[in-house]
């Protein structure tokens, strides 16, 4: 009795806390996105509700201040980045998962060792080879970027799981009559599609969310939402609430893919652990 | 319908070799079971004439056509698997009917083909159902439904019955042998269960660490077994072996221990040491024979089985109905000479001594 009560009070309290932790700054971003500037650089900080107004929400939205193109520019390489990531590291997932070719384990090392220079080391090359080929500021060349350290980890997991798929399902294909892309576009395709949403959702974020190579491979054109927020910090002063208003703007997509995806990620990353 | 021929089949995982040189040639309709303990490399042999694995060598015939280098689809076998490997994400009907819609058969036939062998194998109520929403019976039969409606050449079942419960394993054999009965077709049957290997088969081809111990009918299995392995492996009870030695005394006897079996005058005993094997129904408790102790009592329905001692040996008997013997009380034996196998101790092959 007492035991059960202490582990519902640690895993109660655990949660809270958890929840406290992860909540608190979203909440205080929202709360100092609805307040103006006025009652934020009060001492102590003005909380009076009626002084809350969506007007950095209006200002932010004004196109002239770049925030929406920096939303489109940052949806346009989030989407192709998770679609194009997906198609090419599930077919190469499948192939170093499956297909019994010489080496596989060599390469997917190789796969693994792309990841473990940190982007400030690689970050000037890139940029040199990003400038002659006039890839700077462009959406593709952002793109490219963004695969190279999404396309690996999008391997690494879809390999995993592409692993667990019990080896009879695919030769039961294969008695059918089914060739090797056959069997991946009708069985190993359609029974992935959990871990496939999962992965799609992560890349979609990363890419979302990326700030240091969007920083020095964009100038203009192809600012992204990252970089869009970040100008709200200017060298005399920061408009925290405009910054926020952006912030929590930019958000909104991010948490919709995980609401509306919940069920498949939540599929997708225990799939691996049960029978298929 | 087909035949199938393995000749000199090699196959070869690293250093280790799982098959080793097996010859088998099924004729036209006949059900042939790969029977022996789990990496006998029986599975491998089944998985080598679907087209699943290559061999390492030798070559494998359909209807007398080398298919080496065919796939699965092209040898026109059809395989049910041991955990039936049916699509999570498709429905029994989709199931049944994936081989013809990737050779992209019209839909209504499609749906009419289904149809009736859903029908046949009682699944027709089923249809719209996910693999996993039926039942183990239920799975295994759309397993099979898969396999039939290819109409294939060869049907291969990889020990279909494994995740079966006892009962239902039962009626699904039965089920397996009917359809053999109706559809004739040639078919490989692999398992790990002797009993299975007995009801089913017209030959059994007992497999021992890649070897081919011996092909024949059940009932050559059973009663002339090649080996002491095969005598081990087919049976219920364990076939019992003595270590003893023919002697001459008032006529020929083996002697075993304490005890001894008088043998007709007619065999011809070797020079080589021979041991002897018995099945319990040939070995009889009562008032005439050797004396022995009972050890064990085991009834299993319409028989009992009785394990007796005496010194330097032991033997089952079978006897019928439920007994009342009593461990410890004293007994006597007698074995029925016609039942006795003879084995070269050396090679453990049976030899033919009457």
């Amino acid at each position: 009795m007492f035991r059960r009560f202490l582990t519902r009070f640690f895993l109660r309290f655990g949660l809270a806390a958890f929840t406290l932790l992860a909540l608190g700054p979203v909440v205080w971003a929202v709360v100092t996105s609805l307040l103006p500037l006025s009652s934020l650089t009060a001492r102590p900080i003005d909380l009076n509700p009626a002084n809350i107004t969506i007007e950095n929400y209006i200002l932010v939205l004004d196109s002239s201040r770049g925030l929406f193109s920096g939303l489109i520019n940052s949806f346009i390489i989030a989407l192709f980045t998770s679609a194009v990531g997906l198609v090419i590291g599930s077919m190469a997932a499948y192939a170093l998962a499956r297909l019994n070719m010489p080496n596989s384990n060599r390469i997917l090392m190789m796969i693994l060792a792309t990841q473990m220079f940190p982007g400030i080391v690689i970050v000037i090359p890139l940029f040199l080879v990003m400038s002659r080929t006039r890839l700077v500021d462009t959406h593709f060349g952002l793109i490219i970027v963004y695969l190279s350290f999404i396309l690996p980890i999008v391997i690494w997991i879809l390999k995993g799981f592409f692993e667990s798929v019990p080896m009879e399902l695919e030769r039961a294909a294969a008695v059918d009559g089914a060739s090797p892309l056959q069997t991946f576009r009708y069985i190993v395709l359609p029974i992935s599609l959990p871990p496939l949403f999962a992965t799609g959702v992560f890349a979609f974020i990363e890419a979302w969310n990326e700030f240091f190579f969007a920083i020095i491979l964009t100038r203009i054109h192809v600012k992204t939402a990252s970089i869009a927020i970040a100008e709200f910090s200017g060298q005399y002063q920061t408009l925290y609430g405009q910054m926020l208003a952006s912030a929590v703007l930019a958000s909104i997509p991010v948490v919709a893919l995980a609401i509306i995806f919940r069920r498949f990620i939540l599929e997708g990353f225990v799939e691996g652990a049960i029978k298929a | 319908m087909a035949t199938l021929e393995l000749i000199n089949i090699v196959k070869k995982f690293g250093d280790f070799t799982a098959v080793d040189n097996v010859n088998l040639r099924v004729e036209e309709g006949e059900f042939v079971t790969l029977l022996g303990p789990s990496g006998c490399g029986k599975s491998t042999l089944l998985n080598m004439t679907a087209g699943l694995e290559d061999v390492t060598s030798g070559e494998i015939h359909i209807n007398g056509k080398k298919v080496n280098e065919l796939g699965p689809f092209e040898r026109d076998v059809a395989m049910v698997f041991q955990n039936y490997a049916l699509y999570p994400h498709m429905t029994v009907e989709e199931n049944i009917g994936f081989s013809l819609q990737l050779r992209k058969r019209p839909k209504n036939e499609v749906r009419d083909k289904v149809q009736k062998v859903a029908e046949m194998l009682e699944l027709d109520k089923l249809m719209h159902r996910l693999p996993r929403e039926l039942s183990g019976g239920q799975q295994q039969r759309v397993a099979i439904g898969r396999a039939v409606i290819r109409e294939p050449s060869i049907f291969l079942f990889d020990e279909p019955f494994s995740n079966l419960d006892a009962a239902l394993r039962l009626k699904t054999r039965g089920e397996i042998k009917e359809l053999h009965q109706r559809l004739g077709v040639t078919s490989i049957f692999v398992t790990h269960d002797q009993e299975e290997a007995l009801s089913l088969s017209d030959q059994i081809a007992v497999l021992r660490l890649g070897h081919l111990e011996q092909y024949g009918t059940p009932e050559e299995v059973y009663l002339k077994p090649a080996s002491k392995y095969v005598a081990r492996f087919i049976g219920t009870p364990q076939m019992d072996f003595f270590v003893g030695e023919f002697v001459s005394r008032d006529g020929l006897c083996y002697q075993m221990g304490a005890a001894s079996i008088p043998l007709p005058d007619s065999i011809k005993v070797p020079n080589t040491p021979v041991d002897v094997g018995v099945r319990a129904e040939f070995v009889t408790l009562g008032s005439t024979g050797f004396d022995a102790v009972i050890r064990l009592v085991q009834p299993v329905g319409p028989f009992t089985y009785v394990t007796v001692d005496w010194q330097g040996g032991s033997v089952t008997a079978r006897v019928n109905g439920v007994s009342h013997m009593k461990p410890k009380q004293n007994i006597k034996v007698e074995i029925n000479p016609e039942g006795l196998l003879f084995f070269d101790r050396n090679t453990e092959k049976r030899m033919d001594l009457l």
